[in-house]
C-alpha cells in the first residue's frame, strides 16, 4: 500500500474482513491488522493433529448474509458452500433419533413416527417462522436508528418496516411480539409435544448464552436467527475446507478490492488525540496513523484495553464494564480414526450425520446443563452441538478418518472451584463421556483431542470473557442497545473510532452483518468529512 | 384474595394478601376510602437474618439504612442512594402507564398508532441515563440488574426477592427486574416505596371499597357463586347462579381470571378459536404458598434476639442469591423448595386487635411451591408446612415451641378456595409476554372481550396483580366510554 491508510481495521475476524472489503469497494484504503498468523478470528480452519484440519471455533455459518456473498463475489474467490440434506439430527438416548431435513415435508414425515400432532403442526410452525424471518430480515442490514436524530432515509426505512409488519397475517404479528420476550421452552411447548423436537429447536434460543431454555427472552434469539435463516431447523451452512476457507475468501475479496492485510501484528493501543482516533500503536512500538480506526475486537477489549481510561467518560466506561460478556461455551475438537457408530443409526449413516448433531434430548436436560453454570460449574452432562465436517468434505482428514467438532455448553467463564487450566481435561472428559452414551465406540476412535475452554477463547482468540458473540445477546443487549443504548450505530464517543464486531448489531455468528453495516456508516462519515 | 378471616378462635388472618402498597392513590382519593374505614399502618423495614449470625435490617429511615448497609459495604451504601433515585425516576415513567388502556400495535386504526407514538415519545423524552435504566429494567434479571449497583450478597438477595414474588421465575431469570420496579412503585400517601398493613387486616381494604361502592349505588350479593355467563347472539346477557337463578344485565364484567371466565363459565364455542387457543395457553403456574401461624409468643432470632422493632417489619428469609436461585431450581423440576424463600410479617405487633392479648399471628408467604408438583398437594401439604417451619427455625429456634395453630395453604388450596387458577396470586404470570397489550391475550388487552357486552376487570388485565385496583378502575373507565359511545347495546 502506498501512503497512509484511510482506515485501520483492528482484528481480522470475519467482520473485520467484511468491513475492509466494503470500505475498499467504497474507494477507501483499509489496512487490516491481525494479531494471529491467520486471519479469520473465530472462523478459522486449523490443524489439530497431523493431517486433520478442523474449524476450531465456529463450525457452521450464521449463515453469511447472501447479499454479502454476492456483493463480494465470494464464489470467484473460492467459496464453496455445502448443504446437507439433514440439517439437524436430534439424538435420542433410546436410539429413536429425529432428523430435521432441509425439506420440511420430509421432517413432518419423520416426526409422524414420534407424534401425529407434531407432524401436523410442524409445517405451520415452519411457515410462520419463515414469514416472520423474511419480514424482519431487512432489520439486519440497518444501522439501529438513533432515537434523537433519526435521518430522513431511516424514517422511510422504519416506516416501510412498519408497513411490512402490518402486512403480516395478524397471527404472525402477535407471534413476533409475544415470542421475543418468552422463554424458548414455553414457545416450543406451545407448538410441540415431542421432547426431541422441543429441545432441538429450543437449543437455538440459548446457543452461546449464559441462559437456559427457561430463561425469558430466549425466544428473541430464535427470532433473530429466523431473520438470518428462516428455516425452522436453523442454519446448516458449511464451507468446503472449513470455516477458514470462508474467511480466506473474504480476505481475498478484500485484497482484490484494494485492502491490505497484515498478520502477526498486535495492536496495543488506539492512538487518541484531542478526543479523536488518529491511528494505532503496535506492540512493537510502531505507530500507524490513519483517518479512522475501526475495531473488530469486542466492546470491552476495545474500550477497556485498547484505550487509555482517561479518554472515556466514566459513565460510559462503567456501562461497558456492565456489558455482560461472560462466556458459556467450550469447544472440543477430535481427530477420529473412523466414523463413530451411533446407536440406532446403523443403515442411515453417514448421510444422517452430515449436518449438525444435537445432543440434549429434553428441555430439562438443557436446563440442568445451565443450572451448573449458574453456580460456577461446567455441566456434567453438557448440551453438545456436534458436526462431523468430513462427512461432506473428506479433504479435511486422511482417507477414512474423520474430524468431529463439538460446541459444548455450558462452560462458564468463571469457575467457582479451581481454574480452567486445571479443569480443561476434566471438561473434555465430560464432553466425550456424554457423546459416548450415544456412540459407544467414540472413545476408542479418538486419535487426538483439542479442548478449548472459555479461558482459551479469551487468550488465543481474544474474545473477552470467552464470549463467542462478543457479549450476551439478551433483550437488553441487542439492536439499538448493542453494545449500549445510544451507541449502537457503530460510532463511539471517540471521533474516528468505530466498532464492526459481533458486539454491534446484528450481533454474533458468522454472518458478516456487523462488518457490512459498520463499513457503510464509516464510508458515509469519511465522505462527509472529505 | 384480600380478606381477613378468623381462622382460629381469636386469631384474625389476612389469609392471602398480607401487605398493601400498590393500591392506586387515585382510587383511595376518588372513593374516599379513609372515610369508609381504611387505615393503613406503616410496615417498617425488612429484616434478613443470615446463617453466619449477622443480619441485614433495612428500615424506612434512609440514614439508618445507609449506616446499616455501610456495615456490610461502604460502596453499597453510596450506591443505595443512587439506586433509590434511579428507581423513583423509573417509577415516574411507568406509573402513568398503569392507568392506561394498552395500545394495540397491530391495530389498523389511527388511534392505536397514535397511542404507540405517544408512548414512544415519552420514552424519547427521558434523559439518556434514564432510558438506559428503563430498557434494562424491562429486560434484565433482578440479579443482573442489581449486580451493577451492589456487591453485598444478602442485600442483592433480599432486594431481588421482590422481583420473583408471584412468578414462576428465579432471581436470575430475565424479566424479573421489571417486577422489582412493579413492587418499587408501592406508594402510600404519595410516599414512594412504603408498605403497610391495613388496620383489621387486608380484608379491611375490601370492606372499605365495598362500603364506598354501596354508597355510590352498587348492590353487592355474597354467597352467590356464578355457574355460567349467559349469552345470546354473540352477546353477554347476564349470569346464571349456581342456585339456578338467572340475572340479566346490559353488561357483564368479569373480575375472575380468563380461564374461569372463558373456559369454565361459558362454552368456548361462543368464542373465536384463536382467542380460545390464546386463553388456553395463558400461563398461570402458581409458585407460592402461604403458612399462617397463631403464636403464643414471639420468635427469637439468633442473629438479633429480643422483641425489637425488627419484628414489626417484614422478615425475609433470603440469605444469599444462590439460596434464592436454588429454591427456584427445585421448583423448575416440580418440587417444593427444600429451603424456600419466606417473607414473614407479624401484624399483631402493629395492630393488636387481630390476636388475643399476648398472642400473635404470623403470616408467611412462601416460594416456591409449584402448582404442578411431582406428587399430590393434598398429601404433601403438611410436609410443605414442616419445611417452612423448619426453615424459619434455623434462624429462630424457639418457633416450634410457640406455635399454637398452623394453617397451610398450597397453590391448590388457593385455586379451590379463592378461585385463583393454578393458585397464581396475580391471576396469571407477570412475564413480559403477558403484560400490557398482551395481557391476557394479544388483541384483547383493552378490557373488552370477543363476546360483546362482556368485559374483564381482574388482575389478568393490564396492569396486573397486587392489591392495586388499577385493572378495575381502567376497565370501568373503558366501559363507561364505550357506553357513552353507544357501543354497549342490548
Amino acid at each position: 500500500m502506498t501512503g497512509t491508510p484511510d482506515v485501520l481495521v483492528v482484528g481480522g475476524g470475519h467482520n473485520g474482513l467484511v468491513a475492509a472489503a466494503y470500505l475498499a469497494k467504497a474507494g477507501l484504503k483499509p489496512l487490516v491488522l491481525e494479531r494471529r498468523k491467520v486471519v479469520g478470528g473465530a472462523a478459522v480452519t486449523e490443524e489439530i493433529h497431523p493431517g486433520f484440519r478442523c474449524s476450531t471455533l465456529a463450525h457452521s455459518g450464521g449463515p453469511l448474509l447472501p447479499r454479502i456473498a454476492a456483493d463480494l463475489d465470494l464464489a470467484s474467490h473460492g467459496l464453496k458452500t455445502l448443504r446437507p440434506e439433514v440439517r439437524v439430527l436430534a439424538l435420542s438416548p433410546e436410539g429413536k433419533h429425529l432428523p430435521l431435513y432441509d425439506d420440511p415435508a420430509r421432517t413432518a414425515t419423520a416426526l409422524g413416527r414420534h407424534s401425529e400432532k407434531d407432524a401436523r403442526k410442524y409445517g405451520e410452525f415452519h411457515a410462520s417462522l419463515g414469514r416472520i424471518g423474511k419480514m424482519a430480515a431487512p432489520v439486519l442490514s440497518m444501522a439501529p436508528p438513533d432515537l434523537d436524530r433519526t435521518e430522513a432515509g431511516e424514517v422511510w426505512q422504519l416506516l416501510k418496516l412498519g408497513k411490512d409488519f402490518r402486512g403480516l397475517p395478524r397471527r404472525d404479528a402477535y407471534r413476533l411480539l409475544r415470542w421475543g420476550p418468552m422463554a424458548v421452552a414455553d414457545l416450543v411447548a406451545e407448538w410441540f409435544e415431542t421432547d426431541l423436537l422441543r429441545a432441538a429447536i429450543a437449543a437455538r434460543g440459548v446457543y452461546g448464552m449464559l441462559g437456559g431454555p427457561w430463561s425469558a427472552g430466549t425466544g428473541a434469539n430464535l427470532l433473530v436467527q429466523a431473520a438470518f435463516e428462516p428455516h425452522s431447523a436453523g442454519p446448516a451452512s458449511f464451507v468446503a475446507g472449513g470455516m477458514g476457507a470462508l474467511t480466506s475468501a473474504l480476505a481475498d475479496a478484500a485484497r482484490s478490492a484494494g485492502a491490505e492485510i497484515r498478520t502477526g501484528v498486535e495492536v496495543s493501543r488506539i492512538d487518541v488525540r484531542d478526543g479523536k482516533a488518529v491511528g494505532v500503536v503496535l506492540a512493537n512500538g510502531e505507530r500507524i496513523p490513519a483517518r479512522a480506526v475501526v475495531s473488530n475486537a469486542d466492546p470491552r477489549r476495545t474500550f477497556l484495553n485498547l484505550l487509555e481510561p482517561t479518554e472515556l467518560d466514566p459513565d460510559f466506561s462503567n456501562r461497558i464494564r456492565n456489558y455482560r460478556s461472560s462466556g458459556a461455551v467450550g469447544k472440543v475438537n477430535l481427530a477420529l480414526s473412523r466414523l463413530p457408530k451411533f446407536r440406532g443409526l446403523d443403515g442411515d449413516a453417514p448421510a444422517m450425520l452430515a449436518g449438525r448433531i444435537h445432543v440434549g434430548p429434553e428441555i430439562d436436560y438443557l436446563e440442568r446443563a445451565f443450572d451448573a453454570a449458574k453456580y460456577g460449574e461446567f455441566s456434567p452432562h453438557p448440551w453438545c452441538d456436534v458436526t462431523i465436517p468430513t462427512v461432506l468434505d473428506p479433504s479435511l482428514a486422511p482417507a477414512g478418518a474423520h474430524v468431529m467438532s463439538v460446541t459444548a455448553q455450558y462452560a462458564p467463564e468463571r469457575l467457582r472451584e479451581g481454574d480452567w487450566n486445571g479443569r480443561r481435561e476434566a471438561f473434555g472428559d465430560a464432553v466425550v463421556k456424554t457423546l459416548a452414551a450415544y456412540a459407544p465406540d467414540l472413545e476408542s476412535s479418538i486419535l487426538a483431542r483439542q479442548v478449548l475452554t472459555p479461558k482459551d477463547l479469551e487468550d488465543v482468540y481474544g474474545l473477552t470473557g470467552g464470549h463467542i458473540f462478543h457479549g450476551e445477546q439478551a433483550l437488553d443487549q441487542i439492536f439499538t442497545m448493542r453494545p449500549l443504548l445510544g451507541w449502537a450505530r457503530y460510532r463511539t464517543p471517540i471521533a474516528g473510532l468505530y466498532l464492526c464486531g459481533a458486539g454491534t448489531h446484528p450481533g454474533g455468528r458468522v454472518t458478516g452483518g456487523p462488518g457490512a453495516n459498520a463499513a457503510r456508516e464509516i464510508a458515509a462519515d469519511l465522505r462527509r468529512r472529505a | 384474595a384480600a380478606v381477613t378471616e378468623e381462622v382460629f378462635p381469636g386469631f384474625q388472618f389476612s389469609v392471602c394478601s398480607y401487605v398493601v402498597s400498590l393500591l392506586r392513590p387515585e382510587i383511595i382519593r376518588e372513593l374516599d376510602l379513609p372515610r369508609h374505614g381504611l387505615e393503613i399502618l406503616p410496615l417498617d423495614g425488612t429484616f434478613t437474618p443470615m446463617p453466619n449470625g449477622d443480619y441485614l435490617w433495612r428500615v424506612n429511615d434512609h440514614y439508618k439504612t445507609r449506616r446499616e448497609i455501610a456495615r456490610h459495604s461502604r460502596l453499597d451504601a453510596e450506591a443505595y442512594d443512587e439506586y433509590g433515585k434511579a428507581m423513583i425516576e423509573m417509577g415516574r415513567f411507568v406509573k402513568p402507564i398503569l392507568s392506561m388502556t394498552p395500545a394495540d400495535p397491530t391495530s389498523r386504526d389511527w388511534k392505536g398508532f397514535l397511542d404507540l407514538l405517544r408512548l414512544g415519545k415519552r420514552f424519547r423524552d427521558l434523559s439518556p441515563g434514564d432510558r438506559y435504566n428503563q430498557v434494562q429494567l424491562m429486560s434484565m434479571s433482578a440479579v443482573d440488574f442489581l449486580d451493577q449497583w451492589f456487591e453485598t450478597d444478602v442485600l442483592k438477595a433480599t432486594m431481588s426477592a421482590s422481583g420473583i414474588i408471584g412468578t414462576f421465575l428465579g432471581v436470575r431469570s430475565p424479566g424479573t427486574a421489571y417486577v422489582l420496579l412493579h413492587h418499587y412503585m408501592g406508594e402510600i400517601d404519595g410516599a414512594f416505596r412504603s408498605w403497610g398493613f391495613a388496620r383489621g387486616g387486608t380484608g379491611a381494604i375490601s370492606n372499605a371499597i365495598a362500603d364506598a361502592a354501596r354508597e355510590a349505588g352498587v348492590e353487592i350479593r355474597v354467597k352467590s357463586p356464578i355457574a355460567k355467563i349467559l349469552t345470546k347472539n354473540g352477546k353477554a346477557t347476564g349470569v346464571a347462579l349456581a342456585s339456578g337463578e338467572e340475572i340479566f344485565a346490559r353488561v357483564v364484567c368479569s373480575s375472575v381470571d380468563p380461564r374461569l371466565t372463558f373456559l369454565k363459565m361459558m362454552d368456548p364455542k361462543e368464542l373465536p378459536d384463536d382467542f380460545v387457543e390464546d386463553i388456553e395457553r395463558y400461563k398461570f403456574r402458581g409458585s407460592s404458598g402461604k403458612v399462617n401461624l397463631a403464636l403464643d409468643g414471639l420468635p427469637e432470632f439468633k442473629s438479633l434476639p429480643g422483641a425489637g422493632a425488627h419484628l414489626r417489619g417484614a422478615i425475609s428469609i433470603s440469605p444469599s442469591v444462590d439460596y434464592m436461585e436454588r429454591a427456584y431450581d427445585d421448583a423448575k423440576y416440580g418440587q417444593v423448595s427444600r429451603r424456600p424463600y419466606i417473607d414473614m410479617v407479624i401484624p399483631s405487633l402493629t395492630d393488636p386487635s387481630v390476636a388475643p392479648p399476648g398472642k400473635h399471628v404470623m403470616s408467611c408467604f412462601v416460594q416456591y411451591a409449584p402448582y404442578n408438583l411431582k406428587g399430590d398437594w393434598d398429601e404433601q401439604r403438611e410436609a410443605f408446612g414442616d419445611t417452612v417451619v423448619e426453615t424459619i427455625s434455623e434462624h429462630a429456634p424457639n418457633l416450634k415451641s410457640i406455635i399454637r395453630h398452623r394453617q397451610v395453604l398450597t397453590p391448590l388450596d388457593l385455586e379451590r378456595e379463592f378461585g385463583l387458577s393454578e393458585g397464581n396470586i396475580f391471576q396469571g404470570e407477570l412475564t413480559l409476554e403477558q403484560l400490557f397489550f398482551l395481557r391476557p391475550a394479544p388483541g384483547w388487552a383493552q378490557y373488552a372481550t370477543p363476546l360483546r357486552n362482556l368485559y374483564m376487570c381482574g388482575s389478568a388485565t393490564h396492569p396486573g396483580g397486587g392489591i392495586m385496583g388499577a385493572p378495575g378502575r381502567n376497565a370501568a373507565l373503558k366501559l363507561l366510554g364505550d357506553w357513552k359511545k353507544g357501543k354497549v347495546r342490548a
